[in-house]
Order: C-alpha cells, then structure tokens, then sequence
C-alpha cells in the first residue's frame, strides 16, 4: 500500500516537472525552427488538455466515486468560463469594434449603460470568487431538490440532461444579457497582460497544471477519508448506507457541489485559453463527451479521467483534420467498445493484460476477479 | 415483576401495497433486553414489519414507538438508524467493493455528519473495538478482504457484527440462518446467544431448529396475515392448535 | 379566378354560358353585354356604363379576366364589320388556333363552312384603360359572390367587408339571402354591419355595433376602436360594448386555440414519448438513440417521397446510391405518405431489433452503461445521415390533405395538427390493443415483470426482448414519419425530441404507459398555456422543465408508481 502511494507521487511528480518545468521552458527558451523546441500551439492545446482534465476529474467524483452519472458537468463548466469571461468581456475596454465602454454585443443590442449584474466584474478577484460561488449555489439548490426526493439511478441522469439544457436555451437568449448565440470572445487582455501573447497563454498553462494537480491531490485526499469510504458505499448500496445511518442525500449534494465547483475552475481555466465561451458547451451532448473521457481513461480512478480527457482530446485534435467525416463515428464507436468491452478503461489495461498472459502462460485459474466498479447497483 | 417500559411498542399499525393488506391492525410489544423470535408463515408480513420500523415504508395507520417517545411512523431510515436500531437483511447486505475493516468502520457509531466523515480519524479504542468484533463475529483473518469474496454465512456475521459496531439498542435480524450450512446455524445461534441481554434482540425466522435453539425459555411471536396470532413460550407456542393449523401444522404435512 | 389565365378553360366556359343563358333568356346575355362593349373601343365612359349592368357570375368574372390579359380580339369581317372574338387554346401546326365568337361562344366560319383559324399576332387585342380595369374589379370582386366555390365567396364577401362601402349594402343583403353555407352568412352579416358603421344615422350605427359585439367580430376590432375614438354619446357606448364582448370572444378564440395546440403538442410528445415508454419503461433500457430512430422513421419518409417524385441520389462514402424515382404527381404523388407510414415503423423497427442484437442485449440490468453506450451509437448514426443525406435539413413535403384547415368559431384547426392528434389516438389504441389483446403483448408483459420466471417457464426470453426493443424503435420511426409533416428534417431531429420524450416519461411514471399519455398531454398543454401567458417560447420551455423538477419533488416516481417489493429497484 505504502509504496503503491510513494509509487504514485513519485509518478506525479515526476510529470508535473516535464509538464510544468521543461515543456514551457522549452517553448520559452529554445528558438522556433530548432528541434527541441515546444511551440506556442503546443503549449496551448495542451493546456486546454489539462482543463478538460479537470472536468473530467469531476465526472468521474460523481459517476465513478458515487454512482451518480450527471449530465450537468458541461453546463458547471460553461458556468466557471462564463463568470471568468465576464471579467474579461469587460478587460476588453474601448478596444471593442464599437470602441465603446460596454461589451460589443450589448452596443449592438442596443443597450447604453452597463446592466448592474455585470459592474462587480471588474475586478478579477469577484470574477474568481463568482466562478465558485455561482455553480456552487446552483448545484446546492439542484442537488438538494434533487437528492432530497431521491432521484438517482437514470433519473438523476435525465434530471441533470434537462437542467443543462434548460439552462443552454436560457444563455441562448439575449435578452439574458450574457452574449447570446455568440457568447464572449475577443479577449484582449488578463491583469493587463495581452491574453494571445506567448508568456500569457504560458503561464495560464502553467497555471493550469497546478490546479489540476491541487485538485488531483484534493480529491486524492478526499476519496480516502472516511467520506471517501461512504461516497463508494453510496455507489454499491445507497440503501444499505440508509441503514448504516448516513443521510445519503447530504453526502451526494456535498459530492455534487464540490464537482460542480471543480468543473467550474476547469471551465475558467478553459475559457482565457481558448478565446471563447458560448452557450453550444453547455449542452448535455457536451457532458456526455466528459464522460467518454472518465470511461475511456478509467472511472473509479483519479488518473483515468485526466488520461482519458488528454487521450480521447489528442484522438480529436488528429481526427477532425484528417478524417473530418468520420471523427464523430470513430468517437461513437470507441465509446461503445469500451463500455462493452473494457468497462475498467485504459487504467485497466496493464492488469488485464498481465492476467490474460498469465492465464496464457501457466493456465492457473488462480485470477481474482478485477474490482470493477459497480454503477448499475444504484 | 417490575413494570419496565417497552423497548418498542406497535399498535393499531395497517399496511397496504395497492389492495393487499400486508399488516392489518398489529399490535406488538417488546422488552428492553428481550431476544424475541418472530415466526410466521410466508406473506404473513415480518419483512413488511422491519420495513415499518426502519423507515423503509410508513404505516397507513397505527402508530410504532421507539422508547415510548418517538413515533417511528414519521422518521427517515437514517433518522432511526440513529435512534439505535439496527437491521440486518434477508439477504446479507454488505458493502461488497470494501473491506470487511471498512465495513466496520463504516457502521461505528458515532458522528454521521458530512464534515465529521471527512476529518474523521480511526482512535485507537475504536480500532480495538472492531478488533473485539471481528473476535466475536469469528473474521478476525479476513479482516483485510474484500466483504464480496466472503461466504454466503461469513458475510451474515459480517452483517451482525456491523449492527454490533453500531451498538444498536435494538437489533433487527431478518432470517440469519437462511442459506447456511448446519454448522453456521449453529454458530449463528450461539453468537445471537452471546449477545442476548447487552442488546434488545428480534430475530425473524423459517428455521424451527433453529428458533428452539435461541428462544429456550423465551417469548415466540407468531404472525399470521398481517397480525399477531399468538405469542409465549416456544413449547407453549408449537402446542397452540392456530399455530399448528396455520404453520407448523403445514410443517407437519409435508 | 387566378386559374383562369390561360385559355385552356375555355371549351367548359361555353358550355356553362350555354347553360347560363337560358336563365336571362329575354335579356342580353352577360356575353352580348361584353361583346357590345368591347366593340366600343375608345369610349370607356360608356363601356363603364355597360359593363356596370352586367351580374356578377363565373362566366362574367372569367370573360372580364380574359379581357384583362389581353385575350379579347377585335376581328375584321370580310363585310369590314368588326366583331370580338376569342381563341381557343388549342394550336395547330401553323400556331393558329381556332378562333370562336365572343357573343355566341361558337366557332367563326369561313366561305366553306369550315371553323377559321387565326394567328393570335396577327390580331389587335381590345384594350382596357385604368377606369376600365378599375370597373372590371369592382365587377370581379363581386362575381366571387356568386360564385359556387365556398371559399371564393368566403373571400369576396370578406374583401367587400373591409371596403365598408354603404352602397354595397343592398348588393350584399340580395347575397345574403341566396346564401346557404352558415360560415358564408356569417360573413355576409358581418360586412353589412360593416358597411352600416359608415352610414350617417347613429340608430343604424349603434344596431351595427351591437350585431358586431354579438358576431365577437375579431376583423372589426381596429375599426370600432377608431368609432370610438371619433364619435361620442350613444354610438361611442355601442362601440365600446362591442368591443369588450369582441375582446371576451377573442379571449375565448385564443383559450381554444391554446388548449387546441397543447393537445397537439401533447400528442407530438406522446407519440415520441410511447417508443420510451416501451424501451425505458417496460424494458428498463435507456436508449440515448431513441431520437435517432425517430430519424429514422423521417429520413424513410423522405426517402419514399423521393422515390414518388423525381428519385434519389446519395453518396454515403463515396459510393454512389441512385434511386429512379417514379415521377408520380396530383393525388398520386399525395399518397407517398401512406406508404410511408409503415415503411418508417418497419426500417426503424429493423434499426431496433439491430440495436438490441449488437449492443443492448450485453447490457441489460446495467441501465448507466446501456445509456452511454447508446449515447454512442447514437453519435455514429446521427454522423452517417450526415454523411448520407447531408449537414441541411431535407424538405418534406406535406400531401395536400393535411395542408389545409378548418375554421370553427375563429379558431383554425390546422388539418395536420388534427392529424397528428388522431394518429396520436390510433397508435396509443394500437399499442394498447398489441400489449393488451394479443399472445405477444402477455409474452412481453409477463417478461418486463420478471425475466427469469418467465424463462423458467419456456418463454423465449430474448426473442421477446428483441421484438419489444423492436416495437418501442417502430414506435419512434412512426413519430418520425409524422414530425416530418411538422418540423423540420435533419440529421439532429432526435436530438430535438429527446429530451422531451424522456421528460414525459419520467413524469407518467416509468413503467405506466397510462401516465405517459397523461404525462404527455398535461405537459404540451402546460407548454402553450406558458407560452400563451409569457408570450415567449423559450421560457415557457425553461419554466416547464423547472416545473417538472418540481413536480418530481411531489411525486419522485412519476404520476402513476409501479410498485414492487424488491430492495434495489
């Protein structure tokens, strides 16, 4: 047990150099042209790698760690990214196209003061507090309704299905003052340095890979207490834990507002990196695809979520520029094997492949059964 | 005799799923200290009376009551878990993905709180309690196992000593011996033995070896369509001629 | 009128006008009358007065057209008399075509007694000028009173009503009287009391006012709001009278009108929610690619209809499908849809049971995994219509027997929301009469309520699960072939009906197909009545999807619990 543990910080920390320490001083060091040399996209995509990571981490908290499948993670997401863009909407300044003091999309729907929900988000400070406060309030009031009449199972999933996308047909409006179809984008600066400059998409980067590694440590930490212990319980047996005097609602909805929190930082991060918010990453197909990652990597884990967020994204990247038609198949298709076929994920690989070659090798019947975790309990 | 107030007391108590009445008019007392044997044929309601206690369904009328003081009919399952009743399931019920350690730590008593969970830490006379169980309940070796991989009856006693980690006043036994090997009845028995008098005790079962076994001496309560046929001695019980009629009597037939 | 633009009508015109002058046989025929004025040529002042003689009937209306578009010829007789002539449509190998007598209606001869055959360039058209053509519409529009077509009527009388034009008022009390159909009578009286409004005598104005109140006259809204404005004393009372029993009435129209589109909204819903109901509900499996098999009941229909119209070519990667189509037209083509309608409910079914043999079958008592994996199949499927029939929408095409509607009272019932309530009925009625009535419904149910006693017994487990699978997909491809008459086809349809479908599931009760059609109504209702009272789509939706939040709070197992005794269930 002790050395699987130093084993895994080991690992962790060894991939936090490489990540953190030598690929950003390779893009910041080493001229373009050379061959060691990491290029700006590089950093960028990566970073974007990193924040999906973070997702994932929080659908795999709610599905793999407690059996609770939502559908809502995309829409928590959109939520971190659109309180951070709101700051930024207004860093913009008068460098808008109708050089004007309000966000462009507000000009253009004709509005000349700013409405007084946005004021506050000048500062950074009450835009970062905003990125955890509101998904937190939400999720709360959700969740407790949810929880509370004992939805779960399926039907948590469909629930959340239909918060997400009440919630997109809402940020779709314009007259919900939040950009409308188009959302935010042409970001221009962060704490007033240039958001496209190559130090600034750097450091967010950076940024990036340290908060996913806090919030790798801090689920690492949580799903080992106690309320980690419970958390699984929930996810095998909700009733038993009934009976074992755990109020299994208040359990869920801590599990759920700290996800959705998560989700919202990963969305924040997201949002400077890439330039833009819109309502099309609140969807429930959005939340689906965070969930292919946690399948593919490996639920139940904390590794497989990031694994699978950085692979199933990298296979995107390639895909949609050489076979454009057929990356939605292909991301269907892997999708459907690994549910059906390798429910463990990639996380799960080594070990099935040593039992099959020792099943090979010495033909013992002598394998234990893999602890797959058990959603379908619930 | 000293008039002791009841442990828990069910009267007037109906119960029915979509027409069938499960319980009809079941008026019920138990001790403080008591081991009492429930018997009954198939339908006649036992599991439907321990879903009534614990929480799982409420009564349709009538009124259950813990301690004289709080009314069963109204609280949550955890609620009454709280109050220090105890169930262990027909079917054995334990946390399969965690240990049998974690299954005890699981049950300890104490704080039920979220924040208590996750800044919870394991005291050492905590630690020597589960130890103590795992004694009683004869899994001290497999202490590190997974709670899936044990056997059918192990996982029974895993189930009882969860209850005991809990140190319920009342503890509610669903069929203990149901699927067990002679042996494991046996010892399945003497441990509801060990426990009689440090614990209230209801034990719901089939298995009339089994029944003499633990109520020597002790009341038996007979079930019958939703409401008490007839209650005392176990001896006095198997001569009552309902009794035989309705359950033993089939017993006998066969 | 507008179908007369050509001169192909022209054969049935003299035969009706053959027919019509018996009735004015001591006067001149309306046919003299034109004929006399065409030949009037230049002094329209009198043509004016002619043609204000003439009674309004088909024949004038079409000969007054035909005159407008130039289809009247002046022809020089060998004697330099000039008489007015027409042509019939037919053209013989030189383009002439035969020319016929204005007055008569019969052939012109030549010396041989052979019917003559013109060149139309060859003629001078008789001219119109603006009084002229002025006049012939004012004749016109009163020929559409008298016309035998319902609706013609309808229209004239409404665009007379609009004129409020005193003068007409005799002209429309004479129609008034001859008048059979009630809706055209209530038209007429309508567009008289219309019309009375503008006369000087405030009695005849205030009992015009009261008609109209009476009426709830929705059209004469504006126009008593700008009496009321203008008049004062007794007629201003009348109006505004009016004018609130119009709004109470309105109010109505409107309260009927919702309540119409929630039921067919309802039905829309029910529909796409039945197929869940079977797979979810008696089955247990979440099927994220129910919507895909709703796609596939539309794409089917579309396919169906190309195969009746002009044929279908497709290139799913590169390989190059071609349909012939069978260049069907008129009722014909309008039957496409029929055909459709099963066709959709077997492809979709076939879709299904495919479904349910590759994937579903492993995942039973898994319904978390039978959602992603789904989830999955329904990415891939919505990619290959994409990569089929392309990224747009594809136009279906309603048969002209559901593109029309009914009017009651002011409320219009469109024919395809009737349809699609009725289709609604008859398949809920199917699906009862199947589970119900037949050896396959008792085999399904005793399945759903336990798989292995059933097995026990000899059922064939699998077979039954694959053709419950298959019923609920023929069941989404029904709802595709009828979406198709009301929205939009693309290779997103599904997506659009999802969540929706699920929604009215999961508030029936699962497992109660009784409470999906509860469900489903109270639902669509619920939807217009916000939509109605906000006046805004999209928040009516967000609203009923927070209301059915809420509504789990007061019942978590939806309208209707299935009850069981088991402990995870």
């Amino acid at each position: 047990m002790n050395s699987n543990n130093r084993r895994e910080l080991t690992a962790i920390c060894i991939l936090a150099a490489v990540m953190l320490g030598v690929m950003p001083a390779l893009n910041a060091w080493i001229p373009e042209g050379q061959w060691l040399h990491v290029s700006n996209f590089t950093i960028n995509v990566w970073g974007k790698y990193l924040a999906y990571g973070i997702l994932a981490i929080s659908v795999d908290l709610l599905w793999g760690f407690t059996g609770l499948l939502s559908l809502g993670q995309a829409l928590f997401f959109s939520l971190g990214g659109y309180m951070l863009g709101m700051h930024l909407m207004l860093m913009i300044g008068k460098l808008g196209q109708y050089k004007s003091e309000l966000p462009d999309f507000m000009v253009f729907l004709g509005h000349t003061f700013l409405p007084s929900f946005w004021q506050p988000f000048r500062s950074l400070a009450f835009a970062a507090l905003m990125v955890v406060l509101v998904p937190a309030v939400i999720g709360k009031l959700f969740g407790y309704l949810a929880f509370r009449s004992r939805i779960k199972g399926v039907y948590f999933s469909i629930l959340t299905q239909a918060l997400t996308y009440g919630a997109s047909l809402m940020f779709f409006r314009n007259d919900m003052l939040m950009g409308g179809n188009n959302g935010f984008t042409d970001f221009k600066t962060i704490l007033g340095a240039d958001i496209r400059s190559p130090g600034t998409q750097r450091a967010l980067y950076i940024v990036t890979g340290l908060t996913l590694i806090a919030i790798y440590l801090g689920c690492r930490w949580l799903t080992r207490t106690k309320f980690g212990l419970i958390q699984r319980a929930i996810r095998d047996s909700e009733t038993r834990v009934l009976f074992s005097g755990y109020a299994a609602a208040n359990y869920k909805l801590f599990v759920f507002v700290v996800s959705a929190v998560i989700a919202a930082i990963g969305g924040a991060l997201y949002v400077p990196q890439v330039g833009i918010i819109n309502p099309s990453e609140m969807t429930p197909d959005k939340s689906l695809e965070a969930v292919v990652w946690v399948a593919v990597g490996g639920r139940g884990t904390l590794a497989g979520p990031v694994l699978g967020a950085v692979v199933v994204n990298a296979l995107k990247s390639w895909a949609t520029r050489a076979i454009p038609d057929l990356w939605l198949i292909l991301l269907g298709g892997l999708f459907l094997l690994i549910v059906l076929f390798l429910p463990g994920g990639l996380v799960s690989l080594p070990n099935k492949l040593r039992e099959l070659r020792s099943r090979l090798g010495k033909k013992s019947p002598d394998t234990t059964p893999t602890a797959v975790p058990n959603a379908s309990a619930s | 005799m000293k008039q002791r107030p009841f442990l828990l007391s069910a009267e007037g108590v109906n119960k029915s799923f979509d027409g069938f009445k499960a319980i009809r008019d079941l008026n019920f007392h138990l001790e403080d200290g008591e081991l009492r044997t429930v018997i009954g044929p198939n339908g006649a309601g036992k599991t439907t009376f321990l879903d009534l206690i614990t929480g799982r369904t409420q009564p349709d009328s009538g009124r259950i009551e813990f301690e004289g003081l709080h009314n069963l009919g109204t609280l949550s399952e955890h609620a009454i878990y709280r109050l220090g009743i105890g169930r262990k399931f027909q079917t054995p019920t334990v946390y399969a993905d965690h240990t049998v350690f974690e299954n005890l730590v699981l049950s300890l008593s104490g704080s039920r709180g979220v924040f208590a969970a996750l800044f919870f830490k394991l005291k050492s006379e905590q630690k020597d309690r589960i130890h103590e169980i795992l004694e009683t309940i004869n899994l001290s070796t497999h202490a590190q196992r997974k709670a899936g991989t044990l056997a059918h009856g192990q996982k029974q006693w895993l189930e009882i000593g969860m209850l005991l980690a809990q140190e319920a006043k009342l503890l509610l036994i669903d069929e203990p011996a149901a699927g067990m090997t002679d042996e494991e009845t046996a010892r399945t028995g003497e441990l509801l033995l060990s426990l009689a008098g440090k614990h209230t005790i209801m034990v719901i079962e089939h298995d009339m070896v089994f029944v003499r076994q633990i109520s020597k001496g002790r009341k038996v309560s007979v079930l019958h369509q939703g409401s008490l046929l007839c209650e005392g001695p176990v001896d006095q019980v198997q001569s009552d001629e309902r009794v035989i009629e309705v359950y033993l009597g089939r017993k006998h037939a066969r | 009128m507008r179908f007369l633009k050509t001169h192909r009508f022209l054969p049935l015109l003299t035969a009706l006008s053959l027919f019509f002058s018996n009735a004015h046989a001591q006067a001149e025929t309306p046919r003299q009358i034109i004929a006399k004025a065409v030949l009037l040529e230049d002094k329209s002042d009198d043509q004016v007065a002619l043609l204000k003689t003439l009674d309004a009937s088909t024949e004038v209306a079409s000969l007054l057209t035909l005159w407008k578009e130039g289809g009247i010829f002046l022809f020089e007789k060998p004697d330099q008399s000039k008489v007015a002539i027409i042509l019939e449509s037919e053209k013989d190998a030189a383009d002439k075509q035969k020319a016929l007598l204005l007055e008569t209606g019969l052939p012109i001869l030549d010396g041989e007694g052979k019917p003559l055959h013109l060149l139309a360039s060859d003629l001078t058209a008789a001219e119109t000028d603006s009084t002229l053509r002025e006049t012939m519409k004012a004749v016109l529009d009163l020929s559409g009173l008298s016309s035998p077509d319902r609706k013609a009527r309808l229209q004239a009388v409404e665009t007379l009503a609009m004129e409020q034009d005193f003068s007409r008022i005799p002209l429309l009390q004479k129609g008034l009287q001859k008048e059979t159909d009630p809706s055209v009578q209530h038209a007429f009286r309508e567009a008289i009391a219309l019309a009375q409004l503008k006369e000087d005598s405030s009695e005849t104005k205030i009992s015009a006012c009261r008609i109209l109140g009476t009426m709830g006259s929705i059209r004469s809204r504006d126009i008593l709001q700008s009496l009321s404005k203008d008049s004062d004393g007794p007629v201003q009372r009348a109006a505004l009278e009016a004018l609130q029993k119009i709004a109470l009435h309105l109010q109505k129209v409107n309260t009927f009108g919702t309540l119409f589109r929630g039921l067919s909204l309802g039905s829309v819903l029910l529909v796409a929610a039945l197929g869940l109901a079977v797979t979810f509900g008696l089955m247990g499996v979440i099927n994220m690619a129910h919507g895909e098999m709703i796609a596939v009941g539309a794409y089917t229909t579309y396919v169906v209809q190309c195969v009746f119209g002009a044929g279908l070519q497709v290139s799913p990667f590169g390989i190059a499908l071609n349909l012939p189509g069978i260049k069907a037209t008129g009722w014909f083509y309008d039957c496409y849809f029929i055909l459709a309608i099963p066709l959709s409910f077997l492809t979709a079914a076939f879709a299904g049971i495919l479904l349910e043999r590759t994937v579903i079958r492993f995942l039973y008592r898994r319904p978390l995994e039978s959602l992603l994996a789904t989830w999955g199949v329904s990415l891939v499927v919505q990619q290959l219509f994409r990569l089929t029939f392309g990224a747009n929408n594809v136009q279906v095409s309603s048969p002209s027997w559901l593109s029309g509607s009914w009017t009651l009272s002011d409320v219009s019932f469109g024919w395809n929301r009737v349809f699609v309530i009725t289709f609604a009925a008859a398949i809920v009625i199917g699906v009862f009469q199947l589970l119900g009535r037949t050896p396959l419904g008792l085999l399904i149910r005793a399945v759903m309520q336990n798989r292995s006693m059933a097995a026990c017994m000899g059922v064939r487990t699998q077979r039954v699960n694959m053709f419950t699978f298959g019923l609920g997909s023929g069941l989404a491809g029904l709802a595709g072939a009828f979406l198709s008459q009301i929205g939009n086809v693309g290779p997103s349809l599904g997506q659009s009906y999802i969540v929706d479908a699920f929604m009215t599931v999961v508030v029936g009760g699962v497992g109660s197909l009784f409470g999906t059609i509860l469900s489903a109504v109270g639902i669509g209702m619920t939807d217009q009545v916000l939509q109605q009272v906000l006046g805004n789509p999209v928040l009516g939706k967000i609203l009923v999807l927070a209301a059915i939040i809420l509504f789990l709070q007061w019942k978590p197992a939806g309208l209707f619990v299935t009850r069981s005794r088991s402990l995870e269930s």
